[in-house]
């Protein structure tokens, strides 16, 4: 009896083997088509765009802000309240005036190339990089790749040649002057701790709207749903 | 009793209005070393309030501007822990800590803000951009697709930058995008369109799970158009406006209206011209109405006030008539048609000069042969050089029955 129900648990054992091994082969059958993507997309070198004040300005038509990929042979415009930074990495960057309209070419050789349409722009150029700032007419300025270097250049629209060299576009407001304040001069001297006159009021009238703000205070700006 | 409840009463307004202008005060510190770019100001509002997480971002963002990268992620970091739900500060830092090279660290910020905001699109567009820049375009491409979905609006710039990175071909950006709807499939149309690839605007038309409804036809032939696609713009057009595959101009005895936008085929007014030109139903050769212009004194020398692209064979020759009327015309420089080619505006033929003076419909024939490399020709209205200036010119010119036709070799298109 004991032996008859050690073989019946063997042949119940082996069938359900049999059974589960039927199912994983259906199932394996069955599995639906991997989703993977044939097509494997390039890896290259992409520079990143930084914006004053995190203001949208125009890439290739389209609007973009900070954190914005910016690809080789990109159209760049600032409006008039804008300027911006190209980070090229390696290669160096190029910071953009108000009022640009450019088109930013690089590769991974150490060539960066800005063909200014209109407006300012500074291109630094890092060592073994060779930098060019350009107008539509011809090339305006190269930087040496053994000593890297700085091309200051503008071309205003309506401008028959480009200016070269001369700090303009760091006039215009092209590179890390891009960050300075606007309104600064309502800042200027009076009033409490120099604040200005305007601040010293507002002051007094923050203090009163003050004690009601941590009630609109919002822990998460987003919030859960869109 | 009362009067120990009024103290603390009393005193606990007090402590409450105290607490309230200190966070006011440095809410307002902070505001104005945001505006003069005050390192001192924003540290004194960090001392009022040490616990507030915008005392700490206005300071780094102050310290971004003056390119201090390491003390501004310092700052966000501490702001982050104060208020670590805030996907926008988690953005911040991620931004910052790139600026500093440390793209791990980034993307760890960015993995965060995601977290917080997980439906939102600009946290998946940040992160996207952020694996892409290092060089991990599959998943940048997977987190990319999940804010164009989230927000429709981002499509444009997806698509923009698939065809970037695939540095222009169509079957890479496709994979890229791995288009699943119309809508994505329409701004690819538009983005190809705009690029004048009419082929593959063609094949992603066909692509498409419902036919172009005829005013989407017409804004794409327009983009087409635009882009110098011509002879693809023309089929698109043609089939939006029911027009026989055998006609090549427009409107030629001007029966029909005569549009004034730039970007279509049939006859095309200078905006600058409108109010010189005129459809006439009294003077005409043939049909209802002929185009009448008055000139009263200036026209500018290589200007045109009438034209139309016309989709042509390269290297064919092709006859052009048209018929032609004066009154009182007077000027140094008459009217001609010219015959130019539409991708580079190379001269391929013209008319003789028009009458002058009064002279009743007479038709004028010109032939030209398009270039090897020709998809469409421009016939523009103009006018002689003059041997004076200023050159005016005054009268009246009645113009109809344009017709086109390939000469050689005779076979129809």
């Amino acid at each position: 009896m004991n032996q008859k129900r050690r073989n019946g648990s063997r042949v119940i054992a082996v069938l359900l083997l049999f059974a589960i091994a039927q199912i994983g082969l259906q199932v394996g059958f069955a599995e639906p088509n991997t989703t993977t993507n044939p097509t494997a997309l390039p890896q290259q070198f992409v520079a990143r765009l930084t914006t004053r004040n995190n203001q949208p300005i125009t890439v290739n038509g389209l609007s973009a802000t900070t954190g914005a990929s910016i690809l080789t042979g990109a159209t760049i415009e600032t409006g008039a309240d804008q300027s911006a930074t190209v980070n090229l990495g390696p290669l160096g960057q190029l910071d953009i005036a108000p009022n640009t309209k450019l088109v930013l070419t690089y590769d991974e050789q150490g060539n960066v190339k800005a063909v200014i349409v209109y407006g300012c722009a500074i291109l630094t150029a890092k060592k073994k990089t060779t930098g060019e700032v350009a107008t539509e007419q011809g090339t305006a300025g190269k930087t040496d790749p053994a000593a890297g270097g700085v091309l200051d250049i503008c071309f205003p629209q309506g401008a028959t040649a480009p200016t070269v060299g001369q700090g303009a576009a760091a006039s215009a407001g092209a590179g890390a002057g891009g960050g300075a304040p606007a309104g600064a001069a309502a800042a200027g001297g009076g009033g409490l701790f120099g604040l200005g006159t305007p601040a010293t009021i507002a002051i007094f009238s923050g203090i009163g709207a003050a004690a009601l703000t941590p009630l609109a205070f919002q822990d998460n700006p987003s919030g859960a749903i869109p | 009793m009362r009067i120990a409840l009024t103290i603390l009463g009393i005193a606990l307004c007090l402590f409450l209005i105290q607490g309230s202008a200190r966070f006011g005060f440095s809410r307002l510190l902070s505001r104005y070393a945001l505006a003069t770019n005050s390192i001192p100001a924003a540290d004194e509002a960090l001392r009022l309030t040490p616990s507030d997480p915008e005392a700490h971002r206005s300071k780094a963002t102050i310290l971004n501007r003056l390119q201090a990268s390491a003390d501004a992620a310092h700052s966000l970091e501490t702001a982050t822990t104060l208020r670590f739900r805030d996907d926008y500060l988690w953005i911040e830092l991620a931004n910052t800590r790139e600026e500093l090279g440390d793209t791990d660290g980034a993307l760890a910020a960015l993995d965060q803000a995601v977290r917080w905001a997980p439906h939102y699109a600009h946290t998946h567009w940040q992160r996207g951009n952020l694996l892409l820049r290092m060089r991990r375009p599959q998943e940048a491409f997977s987190e990319l697709r999940q804010a164009a979905t989230a927000n429709p609006s981002y499509i444009p710039s997806l698509v923009d930058l698939a065809w970037g990175i695939s540095g222009g071909n169509i079957k890479t950006t496709e994979a890229a995008l791995e288009v699943k709807d119309d809508v994505t499939r329409l701004a690819l149309i538009r983005f190809l369109a705009r690029k004048g690839r009419g082929r593959e605007v063609v094949d992603q038309i066909r692509s498409l799970s419902s036919p172009l409804p005829a005013d989407k036809q017409n804004e794409i032939a327009g983009l087409l158009f635009a882009g110098k696609a011509y002879r693809e713009a023309f089929d698109l057009w043609r089939a939006s406006n029911n027009i026989p595959s055998a006609q090549l101009l427009m409107n030629g005895g001007f029966e029909d209206p005569i549009a004034f936008n730039d970007n279509a085929f049939g006859w095309i007014i200078a905006a600058d011209q409108k109010n010189r030109v005129a459809i006439d139903v009294s003077e005409k050769l043939r049909g209802a109405r002929s185009l009448q212009i008055t000139f009263d004194g200036p026209w500018a020398p290589g200007t045109s006030p009438l034209n139309q692209t016309i989709v042509v064979d390269y290297g064919k020759t092709y006859h052009l008539s048209f018929a032609v009327r004066t009154k009182d015309l007077v000027t140094g420089g008459p009217p001609i048609l010219v015959v130019n080619d539409a991708n580079n505006n190379q001269l391929l033929g013209q008319s003789e000069n028009f009458p002058t003076v009064t002279t009743p419909w007479q038709t004028l024939n010109l032939n030209f042969t398009t270039l090897t490399t020709s998809e469409a020709v421009i016939i523009r209205l103009q006018r002689s050089n003059c041997d004076s200036s200023p050159c005016p010119i005054f009268g009246t010119l009645w113009l109809d029955e344009f017709h086109i036709e390939q000469t050689e070799p005779t076979t129809k298109r």
